[in-house]
């Protein structure tokens, strides 16, 4: 231990800043604080003014339209051709096992989270903005965090499951059978075709989320991953502005499936919700809904 | 017709000798913390014989303000006299603002357990805040209200080379062709000053 001493010391010692009294903490690793923030300027021109368009023109018409118009569909198609109703009596099937449905949980609670706060982020204004919003910010980032935490063992759990099918163009040509109240077979696996529009979305979509809000997050990082991919013409700032413009944009798409998601399982189709709660679907809602799947499981248990 | 100032600043290449005073005497004065840079020296093409050169960079208080434009509170006002000044009681530290400058201006402490960006803080060209001139809220939310007081913002006043100059944009124009003329230069529109200025 006593040999050990000298090279802990001078560890110590290297981390210790040394202060330059006549300068100003200028920092050679920062992009926003070192000779980019000047080379940077002439080029505002490309994302920092598409930006501040994006921002001024869009994103309060784009967020308004989603969170007015997609609930009014919902509510025109819950009143007009109405849900599908299946019978939860009779015999049940296990889908879901337990470890899948805590990690779709988590992943829900990322989204309850996520949600509602970006919303109070975008139209801070109409709250009040102040520290009611910055607390939002703050369960906005815990979201993420659980987001993050699902988003792994969620990509990998479902992801055979959810490659496409040669049916799924059937199941988005007739809309899954959404539009008509009449019960029929509607061709698809475990998951449909919908279903899996929703996963590949957060796959790719909650991917690009995670990476743009965490650089975001950190705002001001060290860029040498920039000139290992040969991106040295874009400077920190910018990749800042494309990391916002991207979240503001993905968000929009994402926000939508997820009400679309929400629709589905507590409104449209009647006790959907349950499978994700106790993980059995019924005979008659596979049946209908999951025709292929369900020829599959009743061939398995034939077999045995 | 009285016709008020348009205050701009200007920071002439060839006098910067990248001494820090304007970034000391700012932070100073409006005892920033640590890690709040309202105002940087940077230095260009360092080492490079002929092609080095200095300049001292803030908020340029710019016309139609980007930062004033996508802030989703509105928390900015700008002023008769184009001083771009913001309200941290409605700021929500979303950097929106910073993404939208073009002059990496918006400076944000580390707010908090998880160090998510603060209230956002930036040059105020010496002018203070939405709050009371020259109140202790003020002070402590904003630094100093100089201009209130008729004095020069901190920076500019103690410029060593007088290479920063901040002022009413027609007295500013007129030190830059008479340094220019000096020179044998012709005229040439400052460093930036084609995207703050319009």
């Amino acid at each position: 231990m006593k040999k050990l001493l000298p090279f802990i010391g001078t560890i110590l010692l290297a981390n210790v800043p040394l202060a330059e009294p006549n300068k100003a903490p200028i920092n050679s690793s920062s992009a926003l604080n070192s000779p980019q923030l000047v080379e940077s300027i002439p080029g505002w021109h490309k994302f920092g003014a598409l930006f501040v368009y994006i921002q001024t023109h869009w994103i309060n018409i784009l967020f308004l339209i989603v969170l007015l118009a997609i609930p009014t569909i919902f509510f025109l198609h819950y009143k007009v051709i109405g849900p599908k109703v299946f019978s939860h009596k009779g015999k049940k099937f296990l889908i879901f096992p337990p470890w899948q449905r805590v990690v779709h949980w988590i992943a829900a609670a990322g989204f309850i989270l996520l949600v509602p706060t970006g919303f109070l982020i975008i139209y801070a204004k109409f709250f009040g903005g102040g520290s009611f919003i910055v607390f939002a910010r703050y369960l906005h980032l815990i979201g993420a965090i659980l987001f993050a935490i699902a988003f792994i063992p969620m990509t990998l759990m479902w992801f055979k499951e959810m490659l496409p099918q040669i049916w799924d163009i059937k199941w988005l040509l007739m809309l899954g059978g959404y539009l008509s109240k009449e019960k029929k077979e509607i061709p698809a696996a475990k998951f449909n075709a919908g279903q899996k529009m929703w996963y590949w979305i957060i796959v790719f979509g909650g991917f690009l989320m995670l990476l743009t809000g965490l650089l975001l997050y950190l705002r001001d990082f060290n860029i040498a991953l920039l000139s290992t991919f040969n991106l040295n013409n874009l400077f920190g700032i910018d990749i800042l502005r494309i990391s916002i413009i991207v979240h503001l944009l993905l968000a929009v798409i994402i926000v939508t499936f997820f009400f679309t998601h929400l629709y589905m399982s507590i409104f449209a189709i009647k006790g959907a919700i349950a499978s994700m709660i106790d993980g059995y679907k019924s005979e008659d809602e596979l049946k209908h809904l999951h025709s292929i799947f369900y020829k599959k499981l009743i061939n398995k248990e034939e077999k045995f | 017709m009285y016709e008020y100032a348009r205050m701009k600043f200007y920071c002439d290449e060839n006098r910067c000798i990248e001494c820090n005073a304007c970034t000391i005497a700012c932070a100073e004065a409006h005892e920033l913390p640590v890690g709040i840079n309202r105002r940087k020296v940077i230095t260009l093409n360092e080492g490079i014989e002929g092609k080095e050169f200095s300049t001292s960079i803030a908020c340029m208080h710019c016309t139609d303000a980007p930062c004033s434009q996508v802030c989703p509170v509105e928390c900015f006002y700008i002023r008769e006299d184009g001083i771009v000044l913001h309200d941290k009681d409605k700021c929500i530290g979303c950097g929106y603002c910073l993404y939208a400058c073009p002059f990496g201006a918006p400076q944000f402490p580390k707010d908090g357990a998880f160090g998510i960006r603060g209230k956002m803080d930036k040059c105020t060209l010496c002018a203070g805040g939405p709050l009371p001139t020259n109140s202790i809220e003020e002070f402590e939310l904003y630094g100093q209200n100089r201009i209130a007081e008729g004095k020069v913002p901190m920076c500019a006043a103690v410029c060593s080379t007088n290479a920063l100059i901040v002022g009413d944009a027609d007295s500013v124009a007129e030190i830059i062709r008479a340094r220019n003329a000096a020179k044998g230069k012709g005229t040439s529109s400052p460093y930036g000053w084609d995207i703050a200025y319009k």
